[in-house]
């Protein structure tokens, strides 16, 4: 880890990079942004997601940049994840890597991008990798702390619910975000009626929906994949549960929502850091038809949030940060307004600190905003 | 040049080991090592798995399980306690066997899919172990920050010194491997494999060889998950979950079952083949499936086992020398020794034994006596076998005791009953189909001699006086069913009995086979060998023997001579018709 810098210090070059970069002649060289997700796997919708965003930016900055860029899938094994850094590598200096959002894979590629010295742009949000001191990694999608905060409080500010049933999933990404999201709802002086970790691979969730409601909670609080997310919602709907769903990000995916119909997502609402499906800017408009006819699918928070950070990463390219060590220092001491929202470190590579709940009206699969959460503390 | 080297795939596999040797030292990027690194942690597990999966023929699902607990404990000990990879290594071996040992006891008595069930069940119950218990195992995160490999102060660092450090164990756990199953186990292993319940009746321990074999392969599966926790520097579920066992099982199966070499060659195929189709996103999973498919058609026998049978169609070679044969000293004092001439060699008081609602022996005894062939007749289900069976030790009874040499046997396992001078041959003779003649009378000697040397020269004796010397290099698979009885006869008298029960030992012979093997039986009697035949062949069996006992519906209806048996009306009226 590097040490802290003075305030002083820092503004100075700060001041002295952005300087730098804005006088810089566009690179006519071309850069190298391997593309590390998982595209098989049970992280496959999400790890395309990835992909897909990182592309996008790539083909945005044709115009301004000649960028070199291999799609590596990495699986989900820590195995792969490392190997397919070392194969990236292996072909030169990347200037950055848009790397996977499995934080295993991330937890295995940091010892490495360390030392080769190579900036990994994430939507990860397993709250761990940036605790590690590793200077060249950087979120580009709230941690959990972000958004377990902003969904226990929405539950608790908004829903006025007190009781909730908490069920996640038993991987990396469920664990921690039950531990954030019981850190939330204690904050708020709530304590969950029921907890339950759900593996990925059990296809019926009616065994636990039954008991989490035998516990007479007044909301469900969901923490799982996109696929495990849309079968206990549809089971939900099934048995008439008669209580909110406020679920996690896999549930904003249009992909996830394409697996339910309309009805069955009333009053289902969902924590991500955007929607760019529900529109909000022109930008984020353009976007949304690009990544549509470019890819034939609808684009989720994680391809936004991929997208801003290999944008911020050409951004800097394109006005002159022309090694890895030039490119962390952009990531990590400028800010960056993306569409999703604005960027900045909070030195320890946490770029994103705001939080969105969308919710379904039970007409349409497209989720309209229902409350903001900004510079929300932590992390 | 010594044979060694140039014996079947020899010179092909030491051609193979230089050039890798030369990639990894000259052609090898660091993307490339790392490759060849995971490559030979799969080696590792791989030459391990061989043991329980490709010698002792146990589909095991609990390697991966074995893989995950050595990087586990790598991991916790390495990451957290500060150990280095002297202490983490060895304990990373030791806590999968074990488990190894402990789970032993329950499960390896179980066949075929029941032992695949139970051992895959185990590899669930540790990964949810390791996912629940977040404050020893990170829970689903894992633990990361794995410190590399550093021994006695020499920091293996990543690349090629790590990829060297690996591979020079991949080459002393093969060379372990080897002396492991070489030799006396080595032998056992095919009988044991193809033909498990002939294997217990020639006093092979394959409980045992088992327990080992399992052991042997947890030891590796530990030492490669230490390994690949030192490679990926962290340890997270992913270890314990099944597409590592699947990895390990594709690459014995595509490498060669049961071949050291294969595990070598399947693990540096498999684990390179997905890199090279990486570049076409997830389309490369579909050629990869395709190779894999491909190579399974083109290949059945394994890459290794393929190779060495194309070698011997195109090149063959001249089978080794036949050892010379030695007769074995007669029975060694220290087993039991021939009861005096008036008392049975066997004696069987009051068998009984009910499967279900059929009560197929009751209360049925007989006795075996020197120099002397009993002969069992009846009609079809009347007990014959289950007799036999239950002699030998494969039935239990329900009741009854059975003395050897006044010795109560009644309790002992089937190898034990061997050991105590019983040997059987069976209805469709049981030899192992892969194995050469050699092979399959040696395996009688294994549980006797003191060395393999000494139990094949032993088996070359009984070879040659079963007339049978001219096969001594052909696979049991193609014999005939003459030869085959002739063999099987061969080996059990290559155990040197006390008492030898045969079933049906003429079925399937031409009359000149009949005539010879009644010649042999004969003076196998005349050695002093207690003979049992079971047999529906009458002009056979009751010229030859001394004494016919007839059964029916499980119960003993008559004992006599030959003569007096054709005469009973209760032998008439059941069977002899």
């Amino acid at each position: 880890m590097p040490p802290r810098m003075p305030p002083w210090k820092k503004t100075l070059l700060t001041a002295a990079l952005a300087a730098a970069v804005a006088h810089a002649a566009p690179a006519s060289a071309e850069v190298d942004i391997p593309v590390l997700v998982p595209v098989t796997g049970f992280l496959a919708l999400e790890g395309t997601s990835q992909r897909n965003g990182a592309v996008l930016a790539i083909r945005h900055a044709a115009d301004r940049l000649r960028v070199r860029s291999e799609v590596i899938d990495t699986g989900t094994s820590p195995e792969g994840a490392v190997t397919a850094l070392e194969r990236a590598s292996g072909r030169g200096k990347p200037l950055a890597v848009a790397a996977s959002m499995l934080g295993t894979q991330m937890l295995a590629m940091l010892p490495l991008a360390e030392e080769y010295g190579i900036p990994l742009v994430t939507v990860s949000g397993t709250a761990s990798i940036t605790e590690r001191g590793n200077p060249w990694v950087f979120r580009f999608f709230p941690g959990d702390e972000v958004t377990k905060t902003a969904h226990a409080r929405y539950v608790v500010e908004e829903l006025g619910r007190r009781r909730p049933a908490v069920i996640y999933q038993t991987t990396a990404y469920g664990q921690s975000g039950q531990a954030h999201l019981r850190d939330a709802f204690a904050k708020l002086g709530v304590d969950p009626v029921f907890e339950e970790g759900v593996d990925p691979g059990i296809r019926d969730m009616l065994p636990v929906l039954t008991k989490a409601m035998a516990a007479s909670p007044d909301v469900l609080v969901l923490h799982l994949h996109s696929g495990p997310t849309a079968l206990f919602v549809r089971q939900a709907a099934a048995s008439a549960a008669g209580i909110p769903i406020v679920a996690g990000s896999a549930m904003h995916q249009p992909s996830t929502a394409a697996l339910l119909e309309p009805a069955e997502l009333k009053g289902v609402c969902a924590e991500t850091s955007a929607s760019p499906v529900s529109g909000g800017s022109p930008e984020i408009e353009k976007f949304t038809a690009d990544y549509r006819s470019s890819f034939n699918t609808d684009p989720d928070a994680f391809a936004l949030g991929q997208y801003d950070g290999i944008a911020m990463v050409l951004d800097a390219a394109a006005k002159g940060a022309a090694t890895p060590e030039d490119i962390r220092d952009v990531l990590s001491q400028t800010t960056y307004k993306g569409l999703a929202m604005t960027y900045r470190s909070d030195g320890k590579g946490n770029m994103a600190r705001s939080a969105t709940i969308v919710c379904y009206d039970g007409a349409s699969r497209i989720p309209a905003v229902a409350k903001r959460y900004e510079a929300v503390a932590g992390q | 040049m010594p044979e060694a080297l140039t014996r079947g795939l020899n010179p092909l596999l030491i051609l193979a080991a230089l050039a890798l040797a030369a990639y990894a030292l000259f052609g090898a990027g660091p993307y490339g090592l790392r490759v060849l690194t995971v490559a030979g942690v799969y080696a590792i597990a791989v030459i391990g798995y061989q043991a329980i999966f490709g010698q002792a023929g146990a589909l095991s699902l609990a390697q991966g399980t074995f893989f995950g607990i050595g990087a586990y404990v790598t991991g916790i000990l390495g990451s957290t306690s500060g150990f280095g990879f002297a202490v983490t290594f060895p304990l990373s071996i030791l806590a999968p066997t074990l488990l190894a040992l402990l789970i032993a006891v329950p499960v390896l008595r179980l066949e075929s899919h029941y032992f695949a069930l139970a051992t895959l069940g185990i590899g669930q119950v540790v990964l949810l172990a390791a996912v629940e218990w977040q404050s020893l195992t990170g829970g689903a995160n894992g633990i990361a920050g794995v410190p590399g490999i550093d021994l006695f102060g020499w920091r293996v660092g990543r690349g090629l010194p790590l990829a060297l450090f690996v591979w020079t164990l991949v080459a002393l756990g093969a060379l372990l491997a080897w002396l492991l199953g070489h030799g006396r186990r080595g032998a056992a292993f095919p009988i044991m494999r193809e033909t498990p319940v002939a294997a217990r009746t020639l006093g092979i321990d394959i409980d045992r060889l088992r327990l080992e074999a399992f052991a042997v392969s947890a030891a590796y599966g530990g030492a490669a998950g230490a390994l690949t926790a030192h490679t990926q520097r962290v340890v997270s579920p992913e270890v314990l979950e099944f597409p590592v066992m699947v990895t390990i099982l594709t690459v014995a199966v595509i490498g060669g079952q049961g071949r050291i070499a294969g595990a070598v060659v399947g693990a540096v195929l498999l684990i390179h083949l997905p890199e090279w189709f990486r570049g076409l996103e997830n389309g490369y999973l579909i050629l990869y499936g395709a190779a894999l498919l491909a190579t399974i058609v083109a290949a059945p026998w394994g890459i290794v086992g393929s190779l060495e049978r194309l070698r011997a169609r195109l090149i063959p070679e001249r089978p080794p020398a036949a050892p010379a044969a030695s007769a074995p000293p007669a029975r060694p004092t220290s087993k039991p020794s021939l009861p005096a001439s008036s008392a049975p060699v066997l004696y069987v008081d009051g068998f009984g034994k009910r499967f279900g609602g059929v009560q197929a022996v009751s209360d049925v005894s007989l006795r075996l006596d020197r120099g002397r062939i009993l002969g069992v007749i009846g009609p079809n289900g009347s007990g014959k076998t289950t007799l036999i069976n239950l002699i030998t030790g494969l039935e239990k009874a329900d009741a009854g005791k059975l003395y050897v040499s006044d010795a109560d046997i009644t309790g002992e396992p089937p190898h034990r009953r061997a050991l105590a001078g019983i040997a059987r041959s069976f209805q469709t003779a049981a030899l192992p189909s892969d194995s050469t003649v050699l092979e399959a009378v040696t395996a009688a000697r294994i549980a006797i001699d003191s060395d393999i040397a000494t139990a094949r020269s032993h088996a070359m004796h009984f070879i040659v006086q079963a007339g049978i010397a001219d096969l001594v290099h052909t696979r049991c698979g193609a014999l005939p069913p003459g030869p085959r009885r002739a063999v099987e006869l061969a080996r059990a008298l290559a155990r040197q009995p006390l008492a030898m029960l045969l079933d049906e030992p003429a079925a399937g012979l031409t009359e000149d086979e009949q005539a010879s093997l009644a010649r042999r039986l004969r003076a196998a009697a005349d050695d002093g060998i207690a003979i049992m035949i079971v047999e529906h062949n009458m002009p056979f069996l009751l010229p030859l023997a001394d004494r016919i006992l007839c059964l029916d519906e499980g119960r003993a209806i008559a004992e006599g001579t030959p003569g007096s048996i054709r005469r009973d009306p209760a032998v008439i009226a059941a069977y002899l018709g």
